[in-house]
């Protein structure tokens, strides 16, 4: 009979020759990670597109785009679809969509893996900074001049959803590279109660704060004013940013990259002073976490006097399945209108919206039809199409096309609060600079925070982020 | 297929062959080749996925490389470390953490004991009370954050309609510093309080039945019964619970970015939720990695401590 062998430690060689096995399997994973060397001390910078467009495959293809999830995501992929593939049959449009929260992460962790699943990214504007200097996206400056007609744009908005390094506020550098075009323009409206507060909007940031005072005296349970306060996303930085341009402050000295006592300068202070000590508390209690979908709900549910918010998350509030303001689109209407934001010491309003911009991990096939589908985009007869489908287009004539004007009614406000846009910082620390000023203003509107020590809060750790580029470890702290 | 072996003979005069013996085992493979084979796979998906992760982050944690920047990492050897352990927003959620654990950790200890107690104490129902006091463990923490989100809502939460029926004021659960870590304890608690039930009744099953017929015998009081009885028998099992659920609490992360996205302002950012920014927000891979090496060297030393406890009671 066979006796099992006695099993036991190993004997002294053995172990060691486990062991030095053990050891070489270990380096050679570890080498062979590393050693995808492409990237390895390459200069990092956008990967250029050709100027004329590759010729396109007849074989079935699909372009991905990733956007984070809201109506004009769905729009986007209905209309591409819809009117694309009368151009491209083999084409399909695949709108892919992640929480707003998580836009930014589902994109550059795919950039990071050097493959992405999406050939068109739609960044925000202030992206576009680390995705140049990272080297995702493409350089298309000899494609635009190509193929795009430039001068049929207010030239800030082609500026602002393409070209790096940022330009100043509203011009556009000729001489700058462009990585993007504009896919949807944006902006804040100010919805008002017509019902509550008259027909004819407040003209200025103090006769606002007035009117939602009253009204929120005159009718118990609604609420003066309803804006975005959430500490995630950029939501209370864009409201505090827009309150900072109206009272004449400034975020950066973009030139000698200071923020410290610029932002917390005398007019930085006194937009604090008026969000926190005057527009906070007409605000409903616990509204301190409200983002687009809470202050949308408000205004349906007819619990705001005043309320701002992005026009093109602005669709749904005439949805009467969505309101309590009324039973019928008109009923509504009667009910709320939409105006330019006030404006005090200046005009500005914040500056929405994205570009579309090519990934640089793509296929040389997918890119080539990505390009394809920007020049179609931005065709004149196209845009308008965009227009009438509930898109806002970003082309002047489009702009001020029937077809856009007609099809809603926030849809003048956009056009008329083109010359006035003001954006936050393209650089590639945006993520960070954005966080640092949402997590404050949030503190400072929840009483975390005095207001003043918040904004000097804002411009010390945004001053350290941008003075820390050079610093040797802990950077991110 | 080999041909079943015949179990008569067509001769009865012969005598039916033995079954022949089974072929041996190559040579080549041992015992312990045999061992080494059926291991290695799962071994080296543990390398994988685990073993190298780890080191590859341990590597990462002495450079200043960043995952999207690409280029070379530099060696820059303890300059993440040093800046992670004296940055005063790394020790505001060091506190924010410990004041989390302390109070989930303790809640959940103290109701889940008072839990198991009470069932362990009935007869009838008992596998049904458990099977429903377990039903929030097993819900997804998403799921979970969601609903109480909308449950604590300060204007359409079902929690302030109740309030305001009982004549109280409504309350900013998610919005105030104080009321907004409060609300996640008290949602960690309703999720994981079951298994430290869980746990603390399977000690109180093991109880020999003989110490309580003794000790009724001796006309021991209740509370006797339970202070030199029942606590001390089940009290190493709790310990145990305990542990993993400090474990999991230290490491929080999904509560937060559902309920509060660690507001009003950092107030309720966690060490896992802050190392989740450094990683994502500005991709600083070399500190992140450095600030989950630490983190994870502090529950190991914390285990280390809690372990050799629990060893001294049981030799005790």
């Amino acid at each position: 009979m066979r006796y099992p062998k006695r099993i036991g430690r190993l004997s002294v060689p053995g172990r060691r020759v486990q062991l030095a096995t053990a050891a070489m399997l270990l380096v050679a994973t570890t080498v062979a990670a590393c050693g995808d060397g492409k990237d390895e001390g390459a200069e990092a910078s956008a990967p250029k597109a050709p100027a004329t467009i590759p010729e396109l495959t007849k074989d079935p293809l699909t372009l991905s785009f990733i956007w984070f999830d809201w109506p004009p995501a769905h729009a986007l992929e209905d209309f591409a679809n819809a009117e694309y593939k009368k151009e491209r049959p083999n084409a399909t449009i695949k709108v892919n969509t992640v929480p707003n929260a998580n836009w930014h992460d589902a994109m550059f962790t795919q950039f990071a893996a050097h493959k992405t699943d999406f050939d068109i990214a739609i960044l925000d504007s202030q992206h576009i900074g680390e995705a140049v200097t990272n080297g995702n996206i493409l350089d298309i400056t000899d494609f635009v001049k190509k193929n795009i007609d430039v001068a049929a744009y207010n030239p800030y908005l082609l500026a602002a959803y393409g070209q790096f390094p940022q330009a100043e506020t509203g011009k556009r550098d000729e001489n700058a590279s462009l990585y993007g075009l504009p896919l949807l323009g944006d902006t804040w409206t100010m919805i008002y109660r017509k019902d509550l507060i008259g027909d004819k909007p407040p003209q200025t940031w103090d006769q606002m704060i007035s009117a939602a005072e009253k009204c929120q005296a005159d009718n118990p349970g609604v609420s003066g004013l309803a804006f975005h306060q959430a500490n995630g996303s950029d939501a209370a930085a864009v409201t505090y940013n827009t309150v900072n341009g109206v009272y004449g402050g400034n975020l950066w000295d973009s030139k000698t990259r200071k923020i410290e006592g610029v932002i917390n300068d005398a007019a930085g202070q006194e937009a604090m002073d008026v969000l926190v000590n005057k527009m906070k508390p007409l605000t409903a209690k616990g509204s301190g976490n409200w983002f687009i979908d809470e202050v949308n709900a408000a205004v349906a549910q007819g619990k705001a006097c005043i309320a701002f918010n992005w026009i093109a998350a602005s669709g749904g509030l005439l949805d009467p399945k969505q309101s309590t303001l009324g039973t019928t689109r008109e009923q509504i209407l009667d009910k709320l209108g939409f105006a330019t934001l006030p404006s005090q010491k200046t005009n500005l309003v914040p500056l929405g919206g994205m570009g579309m911009h090519v990934s640089a991990y793509s296929s040389e096939a997918n890119q080539a039809e990505a390009l394809n589908f920007m020049e179609w985009f931005e065709r004149a007869d196209i845009q308008k199409k965009w227009a009438a489908a509930g898109g806002v287009p970003s082309r002047t004539d489009a702009l001020q096309s029937p077809e856009f004007l007609n099809a809603g009614p926030f849809n003048q406000v956009y056009t008329d609060s083109v010359p006035r846009m003001r954006d936050m910082w393209n650089v590639p620390e945006y993520a960070r600079l954005v966080n640092i000023e949402n997590t404050n203003v949030n503190a400072a509107l929840n009483g975390a925070k005095k207001p003043k020590e918040a904004l000097d809060d804002i411009a010390k750790e945004q001053q350290s982020v941008l003075d820390s580029s050079g610093r040797r470890g802990g950077g991110g702290l | 297929m080999s041909d079943p072996v015949p179990l008569t003979t067509d001769h009865p005069g012969q005598v039916a062959s033995a079954t022949p013996p089974a072929r041996g085992r190559s040579r080549r493979l041992s015992d312990r080749g045999l061992a080494v084979a059926f291991i290695s796979p799962a071994l080296l998906l543990l390398l994988a996925m685990s073993v190298f992760p780890l080191l590859w982050a341990l590597y990462l944690s002495f450079t200043d490389y960043s995952a999207t920047r690409g280029g070379p990492a530099h060696f820059i050897w303890f300059g993440n470390y040093t800046a992670i352990l004296t940055s005063a927003q790394v020790h505001q959620r060091a506190l924010t953490t410990l004041i989390y654990v302390i109070g989930a950790v303790g809640l959940q200890t103290v109701l889940g004991f008072a839990i198991a107690y009470l069932i362990s104490r009935r007869t009838h129902g008992r596998g049904l009370l458990t099977t429903l006091f377990l039903v929030p463990m097993m819900l997804s923490p998403v799921v979970v954050g969601l609903f109480w989100r909308f449950m604590l809502d300060a204007q359409f939460g079902v929690v302030n309609s109740m309030l305001g029926s009982l004549g109280l004021g409504q309350v900013e659960w998610l919005t105030r510093q104080r009321t907004a870590l409060v609300s996640l304890i008290v949602v960690d608690t309703w999720q994981w309080t079951p298994f430290i039930m869980l746990i603390a009744l399977a000690g109180l099953t093991a109880v020999p039945k003989y110490l309580y017929e003794a000790a009724s015998i001796d006309r021991a009081s209740e509370w006797f019964r339970f202070r030199n009885i029942t606590l001390p028998l089940v009290w190493p099992l709790l310990l145990i619970a305990v542990l993993f659920r400090a474990i999991e609490a230290f490491r929080l992360f999904d509560l937060v970015y559902i309920l509060t996205s660690g507001g009003p302002g950092v107030s309720t950012e966690t060490l896992s939720f802050h190392v989740y920014k450094v990683a994502f927000l500005g991709f600083n891979t070399g500190t992140a990695s450095a600030y989950g090496i630490l983190m994870v060297l502090v529950v190991i030393v914390l285990t280390q401590l809690y372990l050799r406890y629990l060893n001294k009671l049981k030799e005790g």
